[in-house]
């Protein structure tokens, strides 16, 4: 089990790096939904955009060790799914949370 | 040795799961990135078990499950869905559908072939 162990976290690490351009790209494109978002000019393609996004993350960061920013994009998710004005406005916040949690590894 | 396909829309979830079930079981995996694509690969390759994404672009999972139970060459093959979570409504649906199980995303890359070994039974 350690041979397997290191052999796939070298794998991982390898394919986190060449990930990693998507990876900022769906962060910007986090961002820039949030900051929409909050000033109330979201519109539903982008809502369905940022969704799909946010469920993705979801599923696979937490495969690269990142557990934190699994919860946090499931977070983004289930806002985004049944979005309230409220819930909305709490985007941008876990947004920049979760760049905050990969900022190590981006 | 275990035949396993994959089907999923995302790159990195194939890639990881992939390297994941060579490198831990020595087992030899076929990938998809569509339902309708893993029908393809499933017919033709005849996989022993087949990891399944549930939310995919166009046609999902469970649909593409219910397709694969009407065509006589792979209804026999085990069907595992792979979601990111599971609610009360996702458990019901998935329920009367006549899977082999439910795995759980995020999945950890050490464990995923123990747990789909323990999910169909598999002691070898």
């Amino acid at each position: 089990m350690p041979d397997d162990e290191g052999k796939i976290e070298a794998l991982l690490a390898d394919l986190w790096q060449r990930h990693l351009p998507l990876l900022r790209e769906r962060l910007d494109l986090l961002d820039r939904i949030a900051a929409d978002a909050s000033t109330g000019t979201l519109t539903e393609e982008s809502r369905l955009e940022a969704l799909s996004v946010a469920h993705k993350l979801s599923g696979n960061l937490g495969m690269f060790g990142h557990q934190h920013g699994t919860e946090t994009a499931s977070q983004m998710e289930k806002i985004l799914k049944t979005p309230t004005p409220e819930t909305l406005r709490t985007l941008a916040v876990l947004a920049a949370h979760l760049r905050h949690t990969l900022a190590h590894a981006l | 040795m275990r035949r396993i396909l994959i089907i999923d829309d995302e790159d990195d979830i194939r890639e990881v799961a992939a390297l994941s079930l060579e490198a831990t079981a020595g087992w030899h995996i076929f990938t998809a990135s569509s339902g309708a694509l893993g029908i393809e690969v499933a017919t033709a390759e005849q996989p022993d078990a087949i990891l399944m994404d549930v939310m995919m672009p166009g046609v999902d999972g469970p649909t593409t499950f219910v397709a694969m139970q009407q065509i006589p060459a792979i209804a026999h093959i085990p069907v595992l869905l792979l979601t990111a979570k599971v609610q009360g409504v996702d458990q019901r649906r998935f329920a009367g559908l006549g899977l082999a199980g439910v795995l759980m995303k995020p999945f950890d890359p050490l464990t995923l072939a123990q747990q789909i070994s323990d999910a169909l039974d598999w002691k070898d």
